[in-house]
């Protein structure tokens, strides 16, 4: 596992992201108290919005948790903030070519952490949703959610609540008030169709929800300030869709495959709300991408032309990390591009209207219409599309226990990849992070021997 | 046996139905499909009111996981299966396609395309504020012209209003059966019925009312408000309940007060010049339906409370609440702790019954149940 952060040290962008996210508690301490910003929650990448408002700062609340960062980060944290990341991570890639042993075990330590330290958080909202009287028979994604607003739901000033197809996310957000929460809730209906003057009917919804954060905010609703962090968001956007489809799929791996599929992971989550910082966030993900390319032009990296591209999804409701380390050791690698299945990496059109909000409408209602669905065989035609634009020669698809939303599209799903596709896909059942991974482990050991 | 002779006559009935050349328009049972809209379209609407089993909910896992609700698993069940007590089901031409639940939305997709009927669509928005509305209304116009296209003809706007009205008056019907004291097995089975049969057996409700005037429940029996999950045909929890002491005094579900509560006042009808207009009102006033956010709990605690306080006024009796929970079912599970949190700070008794069609359940929910009402 060394090699995952021998890799991962030479992208000080994944530093940065993976620091910017553990540390999310004392960044957002320092909005809330020092520079009187309001927090506002967002579960799902539902955060553009509030970028519409300077001092409004959308946060996904599990980073409000203090997570165990290791002391060594900390302090790369810390020497960033003097010397900046580049002459910081430098110096580190530096020492490891030394080959000062200690010292870069401290740190690969530090970096496979990450994820780790980020899922075991997962778990342990996972543990406060269910003793604080979410029924177990919810998915993952919802009792975690939970148990981040029964913790921290406090801190925020509202919850901006987007409806979907899925009933269980849409009660969630109403029992955040019964918790307790005293923050406001602002609710934005996407309609379930777009049939005649839906899109109208959104625009108007949208407007409201504006209307509702303007209420919180001490600035006026602005099209230019949404405009400009749209622009910001496309960028993020298309870097981490370029990631995805340029990066993932070609035969030669600016890393160890396990690295790239931990990078992925990190992008997936922190992707909800950009670390609360969408400016940052850009600057991060568009030098990922050229520390990436960089590498590559070098020749810097690993041949993959030889391992299977495995596609798991969805993964954004809770997945079992430890498979894709399973999948890479049987000689596969792995591809995850929830975001782009469910349609929320395509641009927001803002050059086709001069109104943000019309804008924002469209793109919520392609990612409502051709990627969530609200119904299954538009869905499941997401996941066929993303698995064939990724080349993808296998599909492992997570059935999250309790999940009566994606998962039970899996019959269906299982049959237009046979017929549309023709390439090997399994179920996994999924229940909690670590729960079950010798069961994953022989699943997929027959799984990859089709590969052999 | 009371309800296989149920089921076979409504068998017989729907047969002759389709003979005369009327066409079945299937859908989950929920309480915003716009059953005057099928009707007026000379279509007949059939609700999926039946309970499971263990073989139904089985059968359904080749098409779902198991942890998909109860009901909607056992609705594929007897579709996948086809009990001959469900005989009726084949007589189905089309199913509609909603989004109750998301497993309404599942449940009712496989059932279309894994077993061969046509789906109609109607989707309903998620929340109640004027643009959900101004949605229900266009989901209305889209599946009038999906109906016009199965008739052949336009729906004619008198035709429409009559079937509000018809429906409107049978609805009245059953409020007033509720209001009634006979027994809630009584009470049930009558609402089985009219759901199932519609306004056809108005005269039949006629003479009910005037049979159960003369009976009365024991006083002995603990009045309970049954709220959650509804209690379909062929489920024994109502019995379990009687057998325990018990008597549903309230049905406060799908099945029962969320169907008839929904009437229209006269003024409304006449006021009302496009019939689409009143179907969309009624949808914004169903404000005790389970499938729009937010307000859902704070609007049942404070109906149950209603309730509660006027029977007690009105009877000297407490209810106690039962607030049924068919396994994995979204609306109901996620608020359950809440919604008796609030309820006992309010001095309401309340036990949350969560279960599946499982045989094996049945002694354990009548020691719950027994246990709940002896505390009462």
């Amino acid at each position: 596992m060394s090699i995952v952060a021998d890799e991962l040290i030479r992208f000080s962008s994944v530093l940065r992201m993976a620091y910017n996210f553990l540390d999310g508690r004392n960044y957002l301490k320092k909005k809330k108290f020092r520079e009187k910003k309001k927090l506002i929650s967002v579960g799902l990448p539902f955060s553009d919005l509030v970028y519409g408002f300077p001092d409004l700062v959308p946060v996904l609340p599990i980073r409000m948790h203090e997570f165990e960062i290791h002391k060594y980060l900390t302090y790369l944290g810390s020497a960033s903030n003097v010397f900046g990341w580049n002459r910081v991570t430098n110096f580190l890639g530096y020492i490891k070519d030394l080959g000062i042993k200690d010292i870069s075990q401290t740190v690969d330590d530090i970096i496979e952490n990450v994820i780790s330290t980020i899922n075991s958080k997962y778990n342990e909202m996972y543990d406060i949703g269910v003793e604080s009287g979410i029924s177990t028979d919810f998915c993952y994604g919802v009792k975690s959610l939970y148990g981040m607003n029964v913790s921290k739901g406090k801190n925020c000033d509202a919850n901006l609540n987007y409806t979907i197809r899925c009933s269980t996310w849409n009660k969630y957000l109403e029992s955040i008030e019964a918790i307790g929460n005293p923050s406001k809730q602002i609710w934005i209906e996407i309609p379930p169709r777009n049939i005649g003057n839906t899109l109208e009917l959104l625009v108007d919804n949208i407007n409201q929800g504006i209307s509702e954060l303007e209420k919180i905010s001490d600035f006026s609703y602005s099209n230019t300030a949404l405009r400009n962090h749209f622009q910001t968001s496309n960028q993020i956007r298309q870097s981490y869709k370029k990631i995805i489809y340029d990066i993932s799929t070609a035969d030669f791996y600016p890393c160890n495959p396990a690295t790239f599929c931990e990078i992925l992971a990190l992008l997936n989550i922190s992707f909800h709300d950009y670390n609360s910082n969408a400016t940052r966030y850009k600057d991060n993900i568009t030098l990922l991408l050229e520390e990436m390319r960089g590498r590559i032009n070098k020749g810097i990296g690993v041949d993959v032309s030889n391992k299977p591209k495995i596609l798991i999804t969805p993964m954004f409701g809770g997945w079992e990390p430890k498979t894709h380390d399973i999948i890479c050791e049987l000689g596969g690698r792995v591809l995850y591009g929830d975001w782009d299945l469910l349609r929320f990496l395509d641009d927001i059109p803002i050059s086709n209207t001069t109104d943000p909000v019309e804008a924002y409408a469209q793109f919520l209602m392609n990612a409502n219409e051709n990627g969530i669905g609200c119904d299954n065989d538009k869905l499941t035609d997401s996941y066929v599309r993303l698995a064939k634009n990724l080349k993808a020669e296998g599909l492992v698809f997570v059935q999250v226990f309790g999940c009566h939303s994606v998962s039970n599209c899996y019959t269906m799903l299982k049959e237009k990849i046979r017929r549309e596709l023709e390439i090997p896909s399994i179920a996994l059942n999924f229940n909690k992070m670590g729960e079950n991974v010798e069961q994953v482990r022989t699943r997929l050991g027959a799984f990859m021997e089709m590969y052999r | 046996m009371a309800n296989f002779k149920l089921l076979s006559e409504y068998y017989l009935s729907l047969k002759e139905k389709k003979e005369e050349g009327k066409k079945v328009v299937a859908f989950m049972s929920h309480d915003n499909i716009p059953e005057e809209l099928i009707d007026a379209a000379g279509l007949i609407p059939l609700r999926m009111i039946f309970a499971g089993n263990d073989e139904l909910m089985d059968a359904s896992h080749d098409f779902l996981s198991p942890s998909t609700c109860a009901f909607a698993q056992s609705c594929i069940g007897a579709f996948s299966i086809k009990p001959e007590r469900y005989k009726f089901l084949e007589l189905i031409d089309y199913f509609i396609v909603s989004n109750h639940c998301v497993s309404d939305i599942c449940a009712s997709e496989v059932i279309a395309k894994y077993f061969n009927i046509p789906r109609l669509n109607f989707y309903v928005s998620y929340t109640k504020t004027g643009n959900s509305v101004k949605y229900f209304k266009l989901e209305l116009l889209d599946l009038k012209k999906q109906l016009e296209e199965i008739k052949g003809t336009e729906i004619d706007a008198q035709v429409l209003m009559n079937s509000i009205k018809k429906f409107n008056n049978f609805k009245k019907k059953l409020l007033e059966i509720s209001n009634t004291i006979i027994s809630g097995s009584q009470k049930l089975k009558i609402f089985h019925k009219a759901m199932l049969y519609g306004p056809d057996i108005l005269p039949e409700l006629d003479n009910i009312i005037l049979e159960q005037s003369q009976t009365q429940t024991s006083d002995e029996s603990k009045d309970i408000l049954l709220t959650g999950c509804s209690i379909f045909i062929d489920d024994y929890l109502n019995s379990l309940i009687e057998e325990g002491g018990g008597n549903v005094v309230f049905f406060d579900t799908w099945v029962g007060f969320n169907y008839y509560y929904q009437i229209f006042d006269e003024k409304v009808i006449n006021s009302t010049k496009d019939s689409m207009d009143l179907l969309a009102h009624r949808f914004e006033k169903n404000i005790y339906g389970d499938h729009t956010v937010p307000n859902f709990l704070e609007r049942k605690v404070s109906h149950i409370e209603t309730f509660y306080r006027d029977h007690e006024k009105k009877t000297g009796k407490k209810v106690g609440v039962i607030n049924h929970i068919i396994k994995f079912c979204d609306h109901m599970s996620i608020m359950s702790s809440h919604l008796k949190n609030q309820l006992k700070e309010k001095g309401i008794f309340v036990l949350n019954l969560e279960r599946d069609y499982s045989r094996a359940n049945r002694g354990q929910l009548s020691t719950r149940i027994e246990a709940f009402l002896e505390m009462m």
